[in-house]
């Protein structure tokens, strides 16, 4: 658990980077930070590994202040990962990643299997990629592995700068499809950082919108979607939030909130399966493939099918109706 | 096009081993390698003194060079930085006849004048290229490893150092060719070295006092030049050559 | 200190005649070398093979020491009757300042952007007006900081050419060691340094007069 109490950081200058800030990132939970260039994400992050001194206020991580633990210990117990993967070119795949094993003094056997198992994990082939350089990978491969490496000892806690930013858009999908994957295996406490607002609907179990060095809303990604507590929030998530926030919804939690009947008029009506978003099913629909699709479970079953009203209707139940 | 480049090339290039080829014949010929090989005990002794004066003061330069280099660069001392630049890249511009002719203003005649010379003019070369050798790791790698818990000793030794060996085997190699020379003319300040049968071919207008002084001093810069070449080539960690092709690309 | 101050106040015209005859042989010997190493410079961007030739070559000759190659020099002119003097030091000077000429004026050519070399292409421009319009000014900075690199070392070497007649401030620190006049030698000494650093200092300013605003 990392704990903000009443944090402030001014640099040199008068410059107040971070202003009373209060927040908790739970155990085994990822939160993502977000706010314009300039708004302190960085420094918040980074403070809490110490790379940045705490002006004033407090940090705790797992309940001890992080000013009273030793720097180095500490950091070895939180994985850090950067936008700019910052893997050393004058080592090997294999020596980047275990690195901080390697300063926690592991033997070699466990070290080895450490390697393969992340390497399993990151999907790319251990034997092949252990002798490489840095210089040897794409920009995709190279961040995959700038994760592994912050996973190496296994720390608790992760601080994620911005990690798939400087990748094309094809291949961000993919590495924040990989790493929410990783998430549910490992279940590390994370902080994330992200400009990218679909980035932190899609990764976050909560999100901190930052402005200025303050919070202007810290909640689950559908209440700031659903319910932006102000103008800036509402600004920063666009204007285009509801639609967002129907990647929120699976088509599962549509038949739930209805009762529906079966439907088994015509044969070469397309069906969609039970998870998949409510925005891919919008799209479909909008998108002409059908004017109603038929909802299917994993099990094959049917549950009635799905319209345009339909989702109308879900919309105002789920979303516009809790406003106000 | 191409073909045509590629015969230009090879004919320059035969043109330029036939005059070395006939310079050597000539200079045999003439009986110019004669000093050399008529008192090789005196050659073996110049030799030996010119080598001396490279490798003490070389030597001397790298033990003070490297870690001055390492300390300015520390984030604590990076304010000094600037003007140990300033220096080295000034005085890396007074000619080396004069920081000769300064030495022995201070020490007098002797080897110790040319050997000062010699360690101080080669100090600048050797700090220049190990500053910018740590300067060139970048700031992002170095921050991801203080956060993973590196220490500033270890992110010396594991990651600065490693790419700062060949900047700094360079600066080495810039240091020796230039003490190679300047040491030609410590005979100058009394200290010996193959120099001294340049100047006296030169007092004697004796051509082969000059030839069998100038062609192994000659000789002994494009060999060592060649070597720290070398050194610089299989000291380089290979993610470092492939680090360097992905930026020139 | 006091001695070497007297010492410039009294022999004020000596040394200021020596230092012209400096920056004569100097400046002859690098105007000659830019026009022989830029356009050699020019003409290796075109053929990548003697390039690597020559440019191995021009850095083979750098690693000579000055002395070396007047040494080896002299016994070869004196064929011709040009043993000392003049000709052995203002064709050492010509040949060590190929290396920094040649090689910046074919980096810097061959730096130029490529679209910069298509959009001359495009409006028509002739090899030779492109070269002159688009490829020297923007590689001029580089091919200035090279005349630089290569004005200095002459500089340097030029004191050296003292000990085969060739005349210069090198004259004042030789004759100081001669008659072992330690105020001589500081004397010439430091002339021989601040000409170094002036001069570095000049070219520095013109090498930034001559970048084209907005290159970089
Ligand atoms: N080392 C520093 N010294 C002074 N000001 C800084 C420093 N680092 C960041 N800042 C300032 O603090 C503010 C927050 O920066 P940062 O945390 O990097 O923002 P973000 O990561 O959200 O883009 C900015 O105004 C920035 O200019
Ligand atoms: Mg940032």
């Amino acid at each position: 658990m990392i704990q903000f109490d009443n944090v402030n950081k001014v640099y040199e200058g008068d410059v107040k980077a971070i202003n009373n800030v209060d927040l908790t990132v739970p155990d085994g939970e990822m939160v993502i930070l977000i706010g314009p260039s300039g708004c302190g994400k960085t420094t918040l992050l980074r403070m809490v590994n110490q790379l940045e001194t705490i002006s004033s206020g407090s940090i705790l991580l797992n309940g001890e202040d992080v000013t009273t633990l030793d720097k180095i210990e500490m950091r070895r117990k939180i994985g850090y990962v950067i936008q700019s993967n910052g893997l050393f070119p004058n080592m090997t795949i294999e020596q980047n990643m275990m690195i901080v094993p390697q300063l926690l003094g592991w033997d070699r056997a466990k070290k080895r299997d450490r390697f393969n198992y992340l390497m399993d994990l990151i999907g790319l082939n251990p034997d092949e990629f252990k002798k490489r350089f840095p210089h040897e990978l794409s920009g995709g491969q190279q961040q995959r592995i700038g994760v592994a490496r912050a996973l190496a000892a296994d720390p608790p806690v992760m601080l994620m700068d911005e990690p798939f930013g400087a990748l094309d858009p094809i291949i961000r999908a993919r590495l924040q499809e990989e790493f929410l994957q990783i998430q549910r295996e490992v279940k590390k406490t994370i902080l994330f950082v992200s400009h990218d607002i679909d980035e932190a609907v899609k990764m976050g179990d909560k999100i901190v919108l930052l402005r200025d060095g303050e919070v202007m809303q810290y909640d689950t990604p559908a209440e700031i979607l659903n319910h932006p507590k102000n103008e800036f929030v509402n600004e920063f998530v666009g204007s285009d939030r509801v639609l967002k926030s129907m990647s929120l919804y699976t088509v599962k939690d549509l038949y739930k909130a209805f009762t529906l009947k079966p439907n088994f008029e015509s044969k070469d009506i397309r069906t969609i399966n039970e998870d998949t978003s409510l925005r891919v099913a919008i799209s479909m629909i909008l998108n002409q493939e059908a004017d109603q699709l038929v909802i299917e479970d994993n099990e094959g079953n049917n549950h009635g099918s799905l319209t345009m009203d339909l989702l109308e209707q879900f919309l105002h139940k789920e979303i516009k109706g809790q406003e106000g | 096009m191409d073909t045509f480049n590629k015969r230009t090339a090879l004919v320059v290039k035969i043109l330029l081993w036939t005059a070395i080829a006939a310079f050597f014949i000539w200079g045999f010929s003439q009986g110019m390698f004669r000093q050399i090989y008529e008192q090789p005990g005196l050659f073996l002794e110049l030799l030996g003194e010119h080598v001396l004066i490279i490798f003490a003061s070389g030597f001397a330069a790298v033990l003070i060079a490297v870690p001055l280099g390492i300390f300015v660069t520390r984030p604590a001392f990076r304010r000094t930085e600037w003007f140990i630049v300033t220096v080295a890249n000034l005085g890396q511009t007074i000619p080396s006849l004069a920081v000769l002719a300064l030495a022995m203003g201070v020490l007098g005649i002797g080897v110790e004048a040319a050997i000062l010379a010699l360690f101080v003019y080669s100090l600048l070369p050797i700090l220049q290229n190990t500053i910018a050798g740590l300067d060139s790791v970048d700031e992002n790698t170095k921050d991801a490893a203080r956060g993973m818990g590196l220490t500033n000793l270890q992110i010396l030794w594991k990651v600065e150092l490693p790419n700062a060996v060949v900047s700094i085997i360079a600066g080495i190699r810039t240091a020796l060719v230039i003490n190679i020379g300047t040491a030609a003319l410590a005979y100058l300040v009394g200290a010996g070295g193959l120099g001294v049968w340049i100047f006296t071919g030169i007092r004697l207008f004796d051509n082969s006092y000059l030839i069998s002084g100038a062609v192994p001093v000659t000789l002994l810069a494009i060999a060592v030049d060649l070597l720290f070449r070398y050194l610089e080539r299989v000291l380089t960690p290979k993610g470092l050559i492939l680090a360097r092709e992905a930026n020139e690309a | 200190m006091n001695e070497l101050i007297e010492y410039f106040v009294k022999n004020y015209p000596f040394l200021w005649g020596y230092m012209l005859d400096h920056l004569e042989i100097v400046g002859l010997a690098t105007i000659t070398a830019i026009l022989i190493g830029v356009p050699i410079g020019i003409y290796l961007t075109t053929n990548k093979y003697l390039a690597g030739t020559i440019l191995q070559l021009a850095s083979v000759f750098m690693t000579i020491p000055s002395i070396a190659l007047f040494g080896v020099m002299i016994p070869v002119l004196s064929v011709i009757n040009q043993g000392v003097g003049f000709l052995p030091a203002f064709l050492a000077l010509v040949l060590y300042s190929q290396l920094p000429i040649i090689r910046n004026t074919y980096t810097g050519i061959q730096n130029v952007d490529p679209q910069l070399r298509d959009a001359a292409n495009g409006l028509g421009m002739t090899t030779l007006q492109r070269l002159w319009k688009v490829e020297i000014p923007n590689a001029m900075p580089l091919i200035m900081a090279g005349v630089r690199t290569a004005t200095v070392l002459n500089i340097g070497i030029g004191a050296i050419a003292a000990f085969i007649g060739a005349g210069g401030l090198g004259v004042v620190i030789y004759q100081g060691i001669v008659r072992a006049n330690t105020t001589m030698v500081l004397a010439g000494a430091i002339s021989v340094a601040v000409v170094a650093i002036l001069a570095d200092f000049i070219l520095k300013l013109i090498q930034k007069k001559l970048t084209p605003k907005g290159a970089n």
